[in-house]
Order: structure tokens, then C-alpha cells, then sequence
């Protein structure tokens, strides 16, 4: 298939339906609006539906029980709307339901703002609701990566029967770039669910559910999650950038952020600086493994991010003190500037 | 001649078969089944007139007749697993009445159930099709999803009055607004039942709750919701029908609703909701036979029974 310039969001919507996904349901909220709007024109065109839901708590229940019946579906929100769908989330998690979750972020707390941010970190690789969940977050940096990990997003879901969640920002739902999507398939062509409520014509009846009155079920529920959530290691996603060679400085980043980290370390090499770049894409398994070897071959460790520092724990337990870590975050929508970076790094190399 | 048989070892005691038989057929044991409660026994089956009236009012598909040489038997719409609910608790009335509709439509292998969260939590275990439990309030948008998911399935949602009035009524609103294609069977019983007798939206004017003590004050709390009325100036199409089980005759009236109510599915026409007045003899702190008299007297004439819309009359 040839390329073709799109928007992020669009481009989020238009993987969803090559991954065989013939279900939306969403409610407004800023800056994700797109990936609505393109659903509710596209989804129609392909047989599929498109429902604005009463709210996100609606809308991620919707989620719910599309899934429990079989169906690929997904939906998309800002970090507000994400909140609101956290309830959900658990109980999906819960019941074991493949869902795809897209949270383009926003600044918080609270109504926060409408520009970029990554201040749903924690919320996103550490379960955000009630009870011990995770889900598989995946964090594109390009409208390219955000096809593809839409798209994969899907097949994840499936796999491990738990919601797979795409996190971005502003920068990336708003930025064109040239896209191709690598594949398609149908969703006659999709794996049959079994376990799925779908009517009991050929089999006992199915039951979707995340209640455990006997606690030593749900204990074993629980313990049978969290092997699954290892079992998840063997997804881990990461890019390394510039870290042939050993470097004084290497920088953490991801999502857009990491973009921005390129430019500073592109500038920053020809004046001789030798930086690299660590760029987790899997939050949730995070690439602690290959952290750490890059880690070794490093003088220094810089986190950024749109945050005050919250994927820095997750890389401060896995330096363990072996390196200094500093961090720079940018908040409240403001991003970083590949100048800010070079500053960072030129501090760290002096000191 | 007709004659009740007792499954003694389902029974818990409420006393509702006797209360409702009109010749006296049936008298409490001296003896305790297996349970712990007394039991019904045909102490006069000469009496017996094969009404059925004791296997209508029956919460736990304890009671059965015999006529005519056939035995009535429990539902193929339901699971053999005893029901949870309290003794006289009319859940149990409920999930018969909806067990039967669906085998008698013939669309269980087809038909998904919601369960919410309250004391019908585990509905999922007794309807005998494909369940999916929710979480509190979100019964109706589950439904949404599934039936959006797979039209061709029968989807019904089974909701008490703090599940689908309270925490869940703006679900309510818009999938019945929406005009969903699916089955509503709304349990009002005035209170929050697992979670220990709380006031509920449907709780009515002085009736005392476990967060009411005094009873409900309107000035305070408002009056309760009449979800069915509410729901009626919607515009679009819907059946929307109120029905009682406190006694043999409305159980079957409201077996008529229900089934009514699925056929509206099955055929594509539109929403429906039938709220099911009901009682809580535990939350109510009455004798099931009380309780029912209780509904009779104080609820019916704040939720009036019958049908409330139907789609033919929509504009």
C-alpha cells in the first residue's frame, strides 16, 4: 500500500479498522477528537459501528461487553476521560477482555489543560484503577509507530485477553506524516473466541466475569494475572539510539519527547558531545533488561519527560545507584525544546 | 386428581405457597429440611384444584404440580443451581418468569444475559445462557455493547433500583433513548438490599431504611423515582410497562410483559423496560406474606401498574 500523509488520530483510526476492528465507542474530549470524528465517517463505510456513548464511563463499559461478546473493539479518550474509564478498565482487566485503549495526554490534575503532556504514566503502567492489574501500554513516537503499535495492539489484546493501551500526546494525534499500513485483515479472518459470549447453540453457557466471592479463587485469579503480566516480558518494545558506542550522557525518553531528545542529540554529536538515546516503547513491560546493559555503557543517565518525574522512578530502580540519574520535565502542556536538552546534557557533561 | 410436589430441600420456609393456596392444600411441616427451614406439605390434597397458584408464588422453584398425569418442571431458561436469595425474596419469582419467557421464545442459545451489582449479582449462575456480570450501574451500557457487537443475540439486562436508578440512571436514559434493542427486567423492591436496607431512589415517602431511620423525608432526600414514567417522555419508541408479584394474578401479568418484551426484540422494534415491583421481606423487616400485602397497599398506588408506553403509540 502506498504512503499517505495523515494526522495521528487518523491514522490511529485507520489501523484500528485494518486490524479487523469494527466497533467504536467514545465520547468527546480534546485533543483526541479526531480519532471519533474519523471513526464515525469510516466505520459505516466498512460495516462497522460507531456509537458516541452518554460518557467515558458508559463508553468503556460499551468496551466491556463488545468485548465479552467476541468483538474487536477499541476506543479513545484524553487523560480525563481516562479516569473516568479507569472503573472499567479493572473490571476488563478483571474479566480478562481484550480491549485497545487510546489515551492521546493531556495536562492534569484535574481538568489540568488541553496541551501535550505525560502525566498519565503512573496511571497507565501501573494499572490506574482499583485492584492488582496491568495493562500493556505502548507508546508510539511517530504516526508511523502509531499505526503499527495500533495495529499490534489488537493482536496483543487477543493474545493475552487484557486491554492493550496506546499512549501519546497532543503532538503526535495533531502531526501529519507520511503512513503505510504494513497489513489487513478482515474480521471474518480473526481467530474464533471460544470463551466469548456469542449464544450457547454448540456449548454449555459462557460467563464474562470479574467476581471471586471465595477468596482463595480470587487469589488464584489474582497469582494467574500476574504470570500472565510476565508472561508479557516477551513483548517488550525499545529503541536504541546512538549507543554503539559507550556514551557520557544517555538520555530516557519516550513518545514525542523522544523525537526532541534526536534533534538535541544530533546537535549535541556534532560539537563532539557523545549522547545517546535509550527510548523505551513498551511502558508496561518496560525494557528494564535493556536499560540496564545500556546503562553499563554509560557515564550519566538524564530522564525527561512531560511529567515531574514519573517514568524516573521506574528508571531509578533499574540504575539502582549504579549512575547518577538527573531529570528534566516539562508540565501544564509546555514541551521541551531540543536547546533545553542540549543544556541539560552540556550541564551534566561539565559537572 | 392435581397434587403440589415439594422439592423440600429448595424450600425456605416463606410460607408464600401456603398463604397464596385458596383450599388450604398446603400446611408447614413440624419437621426442618435440610436447610434448617420448615417445608410445605400437601396436608389436604383432596382440596387441590391444580391452580398452580403455589408453584406461581414459589421464589424457589420449590413447588410444582402434578395434573393430568404431567408434572410441571423447572425451566430449561434456568440453571439447576438454587437460587441465593433470601427466603420470600420475589428475585426468585422474577428469574423464573424470565427463565420461562426465554425458553418458550426459543432463543436461549441465542440470548445473553447482564447481571448488575445488588442482591441479583449473581444472576449469571441462574440464568442458563451466556451471562456477562457488570459493574455497578453499567448493566445497560454492557448491553449496549454486546448487542452493538452482535445484533442478532437477544440481550437482556437484570437490574435492581440502586443499580439501574440511582448509579447507573444516566445508562438508563440513554440506552433507552438510544432505543436499544434490548430487554430490560427492572427490580423495584424500595431499597438497597445486599448492602443492608439502605434508602434507595425508588425508597417511598416515611418508609424507614437502614440510612433513613426516621424514613424517607422528601424535603431531604426528594420523592422517589418513578423510573418507567420518567423514561416515558423520551420520544423515541419503546415498551415501557409496569407489573407486580406480589400475588398469582399479576405474576402472570408480569409474564405477559416480559415476554411481550423480548418479542419486541426479537422482531427489531424497540427498547423495552419492565420495572417489576417486587418486596424485600429481610430489608423490609416482614414476613413474606406481610410484604407482599405491604406492596399492595403502599407501593402500588405510588407505581401504578399496566403499560406506561408502547411503541405503536410513539410518535
Amino acid at each position: 500500500m502506498a504512503k499517505k500523509l495523515m494526522k495521528g488520530c487518523e491514522a490511529i483510526g485507520e489501523a484500528a479498522i485494518h486490524a479487523g476492528c469494527r466497533l467504536f465507542f467514545g465520547y468527546p474530549i480534546t485533543p483526541q477528537n479526531e480519532i471519533p470524528e474519523y471513526m464515525s465517517a469510516r466505520l459505516p463505510q466498512v460495516g462497522g459501528v460507531f456509537l458516541q456513548a452518554e460518557s467515558e464511563v458508559a463508553a468503556s463499559n460499551m468496551l466491556y461487553g463488545a468485548a465479552g461478546a467476541g468483538c474487536r473493539v477499541f476506543t479513545s479518550s484524553s487523560s480525563p476521560g481516562i479516569s473516568l474509564m479507569a472503573e472499567a478498565i479493572s473490571y476488563i482487566a478483571g474479566a480478562e477482555l481484550p480491549v485497545v485503549i487510546v489515551n492521546i495526554m493531556r495536562g492534569g490534575p484535574g481538568l489540568g489543560g488541553i496541551l501535550p503532556s505525560q502525566s498519565d504514566y503512573f496511571q497507565a503502567t501501573k494499572g490506574g484503577g482499583h485492584g492488582d492489574y496491568r495493562v500493556l501500554v505502548l507508546a508510539p513516537s511517530t504516526v508511523q509507530e502509531a499505526a503499527d503499535l495500533t495495529q499490534d495492539a489488537f493482536d496483543l489484546a487477543d493474545h493475552y485477553r487484557n486491554p492493550v493501551m496506546v499512549v501519546g500526546d497532543g503532538l503526535i494525534g495533531q502531526m501529519m506524516e507520511p503512513v503505510e499500513f504494513k497489513r489487513s485483515i478482515s474480521p471474518e479472518e480473526l481467530p474464533a473466541k471460544p470463551w466469548a459470549t456469542t449464544g450457547c447453540s454448540d456449548r454449555k453457557p459462557n460467563i464474562i466475569n470479574s467476581l471471586f466471592l471465595n477468596p482463595e479463587e480470587l487469589e488464584a485469579h489474582n497469582w494467574h494475572l500476574h504470570r500472565k503480566y510476565q508472561d508479557m516480558a516477551r513483548e517488550i518494545r525499545w529503541e536504541s539510539w546512538k549507543l554503539e558506542e559507550p556514551v557520557d550522557v544517555l538520555i530516557v525518553a519516550y513518545g514525542t519527547v523522544a523525537r526532541i531528545c534526536k534533534t538535541a542529540i544530533d546537535t549535541l554529536r556534532a560539537r563532539g558531545v557523545k549522547v545517546g538515546l535509550f527510548r523505551p516503547i513498551s511502558l508496561f513491560p518496560y525494557p528494564s533488561e535493556q536499560l540496564s546493559q545500556a546503562v553499563e555503557k554509560a557515564g550519566k543517565v538524564l530522564v525527561t519527560e512531560l511529567s515531574t518525574g514519573q517514568m524516573l522512578e521506574d528508571v531509578q530502580a533499574i540504575v539502582a545507584g549504579r549512575k547518577p540519574v538527573s531529570f528534566y520535565g516539562r508540565v501544564g502542556g509546555m514541551v521541551m525544546s531540543p536547546e533545553e536538552i542540549e543544556r541539560e546534557v552540556d550541564k551534566l557533561v561539565a559537572s | 386428581m392435581p397434587t403440589p410436589i415439594i422439592t423440600k430441600d429448595l424450600c425456605k420456609g416463606c410460607e408464600l405457597c401456603v398463604h397464596a393456596c385458596p383450599e388450604g392444600v398446603l400446611e408447614m411441616s413440624k419437621e426442618i429440611n435440610a436447610k434448617g427451614y420448615f417445608f410445605p406439605v400437601v396436608a389436604h390434597p383432596e382440596k387441590c384444584t391444580g391452580c398452580r397458584f403455589c408453584l406461581l408464588v414459589c421464589p424457589d422453584t420449590a413447588v410444582q404440580v402434578e395434573a393430568k398425569g404431567k408434572t410441571t418442571v423447572r425451566t430449561e431458561g434456568l440453571t439447576p443451581k438454587p437460587f441465593h436469595y433470601c427466603p420470600g425474596c420475589t428475585h426468585g419469582v422474577i428469574h423464573r418468569l424470565v427463565g420461562e419467557c426465554i425458553e418458550e421464545l426459543g432463543i436461549r442459545e441465542r440470548t445473553v444475559g447482564v447481571a448488575p451489582v445488588g442482591c441479583s449479582v449473581l444472576a449469571y449462575d441462574y440464568f442458563n445462557c451466556d451471562m456477562s456480570q457488570a459493574s455497578h450501574g453499567r448493566a445497560m451500557a454492557v448491553a449496549t455493547g454486546i448487542k452493538r457487537g452482535r445484533p442478532n443475540l437477544v440481550v437482556f439486562s437484570y437490574q435492581g433500583d440502586g443499580d439501574l436508578a440511582s448509579i447507573g440512571m444516566a445508562e438508563t436514559v440513554h440506552a433507552a433513548n438510544r432505543g436499544e434493542k434490548i430487554t430490560v427486567i427492572f427490580v423495584n423492591n424500595a431499597i438497597y438490599g445486599m448492602t443492608g436496607g439502605q434508602m434507595a431512589p425508588t425508597t417511598l415517602p416515611g418508609q424507614v431504611a437502614s440510612t433513613c431511620p426516621l424514613g424517607r423525608d422528601v424535603n431531604h432526600a426528594g420523592w422517589p423515582i418513578r423510573v418507567v414514567e420518567l423514561l416515558q417522555s423520551l420520544r423515541t419508541p419503546a415498551y415501557l410497562s409496569r407489573v407486580a408479584v406480589h400475588d398469582p394474578k399479576n405474576i402472570l401479568a408480569a409474564k405477559r410483559a416480559i415476554r411481550k418484551a423480548f418479542k419486541y426484540q426479537i422482531d427489531g422494534v424497540c427498547f423495552s423496560l419492565i420495572e417489576v415491583v417486587s418486596t424485600c421481606p429481610t430489608g423490609w423487616g416482614q414476613q413474606p406474606h406481610e410484604a407482599c400485602e405491604w406492596l399492595e397497599q403502599n407501593m402500588i398506588p405510588y407505581y401504578p401498574l399496566g403499560d406506561v408506553k408502547l411503541p405503536e403509540a410513539a410518535a
